[in-house]
């Protein structure tokens, strides 16, 4: 038989040419754009990544190997594998080669709810309606999808090709899906439209059920009327005649798959003693469960472990102060120490004891490796551009790299059942693919395409956000500012406006029943300051606001008259 | 003054002592104060697996028993508080006058540092209730103070009773009728709510009961009554199963709750704070219903004016089981000094006295088989004083739970927290309670929160 007159080597050129020149076109018009988002198709979906190292899989390394992507899957790992005379080639002589990522629990993609503002307290607090006290589990997070989201592409450049996505809300906010980190619309993101019920140990504001034991025994109840309603059901289905006719409940229908043991409950875990309240409902009802985020897990890895909890470990950590002070030696103001009865010795103590409990953060995921306990890692609470570095501080820590690879990959498909078609560079499977141009743990890597369901994008290094972009931001606008207080988290929305050169401002929503303006707003370098006075039980309080701002995102402390001192975040809304 | 600042190191050998800790003891040469066997002067106490095994004079240590030398100290047995908010997350679901169905034992935190304060002042065993904010609020969780624990359900004091917190008079009608302009807005509209859930908890339990008995008769065809679990919970209370803990003041409301409780067949019930106590002690006493108060706290609001340092004593002689209580996490670190005040103001016995913070308080918790006195065969709960607990020099020394030290003045360091915030900035690394000096934590979560200082001003008036 005769072969077609062009040789491989030609074509390959030929294509070569073709995709490098029409690379440099679009990279400059659009960007990161992914490349099926033109209005031109690509002149091929058939990718060749040649000469690259492969890890396959964690401990699976194959140097100077070929990995062949069509339409969408991956078709040839190997050396020496053919390549495809329509191709698009990446030399990748000096690239490397995973799987892609897949984020555990995360809201990219989600469009989050417009902030009614001002919500009016319900009439009787003991019963709002499903929607305030946040009880909506029929919701389907499939609705609020945007595939032009762009969180999308800020976890996507760091190499997650995948993640499970779960809808705003509190109780029970809706059930989770599963989906691509690209593609055309929602439907076409899609990898599981129902993966899981979501839940958070997190009440209403002002109304049933407003604390975690009003979250809990409501859980209890909800779940036992499922159980009463489903069973119920099925005796009406096997003979209807003489019994009532059951009635349509949405919300406890949500269970049914549940109880079912269809679908798992995912929780979001992130502090140590929701992760026992949440494994004491799973003893109580029976039910699947899966700990998401979790951060402070060391001390219920046994439990964790007898219930055959699945666990998604965060990737948020707490800062390392230490590392901060080297890399910015004097920009920082040492913070006052408003308490000077504190002696050196007293310091070093306390100093001595925070960095002991930043070892069990940092050491969490090698705790659990070494436990035999299978995680996977999830984004929901992390900043996107700290990710990478917690990464490494895990490996630090003791994780070993194929291990946290392993985490990103093949643990989290296998925890989302997905292993047949995610987390490793295996024939057939979905051409999930992150390039980097080293090793991805070396702190030195760039990530350079990312291929979800055989798309590529492409990131050019240069093209990174600076680090040091400080000063250069904008704290005008409106901020979403979370407070997390002993009674649960509340957030309000803070709006910072400027004339001429000073800052003024209003504190509104949450609990606040109107806004309230603020009396001081000062921006020093990235530090910001603010107050307000809000008025309860006949006294005022004093609430000072002190944080460090980074670009879009603040964090410090709030702290409320004498009542307390607490943790707060700010995230900017984008101005527009 | 310098302040010695024990090291991290001290910290982990005390870690690595509690590890080390057998629950057994022998306690040499003290004055015992059995509290329902009388007064044993220099006696041993023989603690076994975490049990009291034997009392008596020059016992020997059998091998692997730690010895503690209390020759010229106290022992007593450990002090219960039957009124306390420490060591859980959420105290009042403020939301609804009656929620039954909630409970404070799904929150336990075991790190709360006023659990180890309480410690330091001889409390073993502590009942963690519920705010007042509704007429009829949530379980409670009556717990040990097993301090060094990470994991909650280790709190826990296995097996005690099932309890619950109502709250009558200001604190319902200014949540939900002040607040919320619902029911109950007046003490009469408290008593409407809670005869209203008894009545609907009755309902229930008979439709229950319908659908049980028929639904195993051939050819039964219907539908069962829907779940519902607070007025499963109330049902609970109404067959018996949970103690009623309510939160009461005034003379007239504590005849109406007598009477409430006498209509639905409810028999085990504690009256909490009870200032007017003293005006109803014989009605009290005939219904068989207790009584756990302050000692001399009381004008913090109308309704406790009419108040005196009598009650406990009034009470007690009137054949009321009275404790002394704290509702604080200050107070509750010298609850020896609050039964003191009793033989000031009532010149009760030092039994009578150290009944009200022990035996006492078991009782209404319903524990009293297990705690509250020294007896062979109960829980080595045990708190070891320099001096008579009753005298103004006594001095916690040792505190013992379930035979095992938790608190042991010896080796004491300053910082005991057992969990650190690594984000928390040094200078706010307080040692402060939360719960702290509100004058009732009683309305914690309902007016001194953060649901007030950024929400609802409904509740000024």
């Amino acid at each position: 038989m005769k072969k077609s007159h062009r040789s491989p080597a030609f074509g390959n050129v030929l294509f070569w040419l073709a995709m490098s020149l029409s690379m440099t076109a679009h990279a400059q018009q659009f960007g990161q754009q992914p490349q099926e988002e033109k209005e031109l198709a690509p002149v091929s979906r058939t990718y060749a990544i040649t000469n690259a190292t492969i890890n396959q899989g964690p401990g699976r390394k194959i140097t100077q190997a070929t990995l062949v992507i069509r339409n969408g899957l991956i078709t040839a790992v190997g050396k020496g594998v053919p390549v495809p005379a329509e191709a698009i080639i990446i030399k990748g002589d000096s690239l490397h080669i995973y799987a892609g990522f897949i984020d555990g629990l995360s809201r990219v993609g989600v469009a989050k709810p417009k902030e009614e503002a001002n919500r009016e307290r319900p009439k009787d607090p003991g019963n709002p309606t499903p929607e305030f006290a946040g009880i909506t589990p029929e919701k389907d997070v499939r609705t609020a999808i945007s595939p032009q989201e762009k969180s999308i592409d800020e976890i996507r450049a760091l190499g997650f090709t995948a993640a499970q996505v779960v809808p705003y809300g509190n109780m029970l906010p809706g059930s989770a899906a599963v989906i691509l980190l690209g593609g055309k619309s929602v439907d076409a993101m899609i990898l599981n439209g129902k993966s899981a019920l979501f839940s958070e140990l997190q009440g209403a504001q002002r109304a049933y059920p407003s604390t975690v034991i009003a979250v809990m025994a409501k859980f209890r109840e909800l779940y036992r009327q499922a159980l009463q309603a489903k069973n119920y059901e099925t005796l009406y289905a096997s003979n209807r005649a003489g019994l009532n006719r059951p009635t349509s409940d949405r919300i406890l229908e949500a269970f049914y798959p549940v109880i079912d043991k269809k679908i798992p409950v995912v929780f979001e875990a992130d502090r140590y003693l929701e992760t026992q309240r949440i494994i004491n409902l799973q003893n109580d009802l029976g039910f699947l469960l899966v700990l998401a985020d979790v951060k402070e897990g060391w001390e219920a890895i046994s439990k964790i472990k007898s219930t055959n909890t699945k666990v998604f470990l965060s990737l948020d950590l707490p800062e390392d102060k230490k590392d901060e002070k080297k890399d910015s030696k004097d920009k920082k103001p040492e913070p006052k120490a408003e308490d000077t009865t504190l002696t050196a010795e007293e310091k070093e103590a306390l100093e001595k004891r925070k960095a002991e409990f930043l070892a069990l953060y940092t050491g969490q995921a090698a705790a659990f490796q070494k436990a035999g306990v299978t995680f996977g890692f999830s984004t929901l609470s992390a900043k996107a551009s700290d990710v990478r570095a917690n990464l490494r501080r895990m490996i630090k820590a003791g994780l070993t790299e194929d291990q946290a690879l392993a985490a990103l990959t093949t643990n989290s498909a296998q925890l989302l059942g997905l292993s047949d078609r995610l987390g490793t560079l295996d024939n057939g499977k979905i051409a999930n693919v992150v390039i980097t141009d080293k090793p991805y743990f070396n702190e030195k890597a760039n990530v350079r395409y990312v291929f979800v369901d055989g798309v590529m994008y492409k990131y050019d290094p240069k093209d990174a956000p600076k680090a040091d972009a400080a000063g250069k931001f904008d704290i005008v606008g409106t901020w979403t500012v979370t407070t997390n207080t002993p009674d649960g988290k509340t957030e309000e929305i803070v709006t910072i406006k400027k004339e001429g050169k000073d800052f003024s401002g209003s504190v509104s929503g949450g609990k606040l029943t109107q806004a309230v303006p603020l009396e001081l707003v000062e921006l020093n370098g990235t530090s910001l300051k603010y107050n307000y006075t809000v008025q309860a039980g006949g006294q005022s309080y004093k609430v000072d606001v002190q944080a460090t701002v980074d670009a879009t995102s603040f964090k410090g402390t709030a702290q409320v008259g004498t009542t307390g001192s607490f943790a707060v975040e700010g995230k900017k809304e984008p101005n527009r | 003054m310098k302040k010695i600042f024990t090291i991290l190191f001290s910290v982990i050998v005390l870690y690595a002592q509690a590890q080390q800790n057998t629950n057994n003891l022998l306690i040499k040469g003290g004055t015992v104060l059995t509290i329902t066997k009388g007064t044993l002067e220099s006696t041993d106490v023989l603690v076994t697996n975490g049990k009291i095994a034997q009392i008596g004079k020059n016992l020997s240590a059998p091998s692997g028993h730690q010895t503690i030398d209390a020759t010229g100290m106290f022992v007593m047995p450990g002090i219960i508080d039957a009124h306390s908010h420490a060591g859980i997350d959420a105290v009042n679901e403020a939301t609804s006058p009656v929620t039954a169905e909630v409970n404070v034992g799904d929150a336990l935190n075991p790190f709360q540092i006023g659990l180890y304060r309480a410690l330091g002042g001889g409390v073993t065993t502590i009942h963690s209730m519920h705010g007042s904010a509704n007429a009829i609020g949530g379980q409670c969780e009556t717990i040990k103070l097993r301090y060094g624990v990470k994991d909650p359900e280790a709190l826990r004091m296995e097996g005690a009773p099932r309890t619950i917190k109502f709250a009558l008079g200001e604190n319902p009608t200014r949540v939900h009728g002040g607040g919320s302009n619902i029911v109950p807005r007046t003490r009469m509209g408290v008593e409407f709510v809670i005869r209203q859930a008894f009545s609907q908890a009755k309902e229930y339990m008979t439709s229950w009961d319908t659908y049980n008995k028929q639904k195993n008769q051939k050819g039964f065809r219907g539908t069962p009554p829907a779940y519902n679990y607070r007025l499963e919970t109330l049902a609970d209370i109404l067959k018996g199963n949970i103690i009623v803990h309510c939160h009461s003041y005034r003379a007239d409301e504590l005849q109406m709750m007598l009477k409430v409780a006498k209509d639905f067949g409810v028999k085990r019930l504690v009256f909490q704070h009870v200032n007017e106590g003293f005006k109803v002690a014989p009605e009290i006493a005939a219904q068989g219903a207790m009584a756990s108060v302050f000692s001399d706290w009381w004008a913090y609001k109308l309704e406790v004016y009419y108040s005196t340092a009598y009650n406990a004593a009034i009470l007690a002689k009137n054949g009321v089981t009275t404790s002394i209580n704290s509702d604080d996490g200050e107070l509750m670190r010298h609850l020896y000094h609050e039964a003191a005040k009793t033989q000031k103001y009532g010149n009760l016995t030092d039994d009578e006295a150290l009944a009200m913070i022990t035996i006492n308080p078991a009782k209404q918790l319903g524990i009293e088989n297990r705690v509250g006195s020294l007896e062979a065969g109960k829980d080595a709960d045990i708190a070891i004083f320099s001096k008579h607990p009753l005298s103004i020099y006594a001095i916690p020394m040792v505190t013992i739970v379930d035979g095992i030290v938790r608190f042991d003045r010896a080796k004491d360091p300053d910082d005991m927290r057992i969990v650190v915030d690594p984000k928390q900035p040094l200078e706010i690394a307080t040692f402060r309670e939360h719960h702290g000096h509100s004058h009732e934590s009683c309305l914690e979560g309902a007016e001194l929160s953060f649901e007030e200082l950024f929400g609802t001003t409904a509740n000024q008036e």
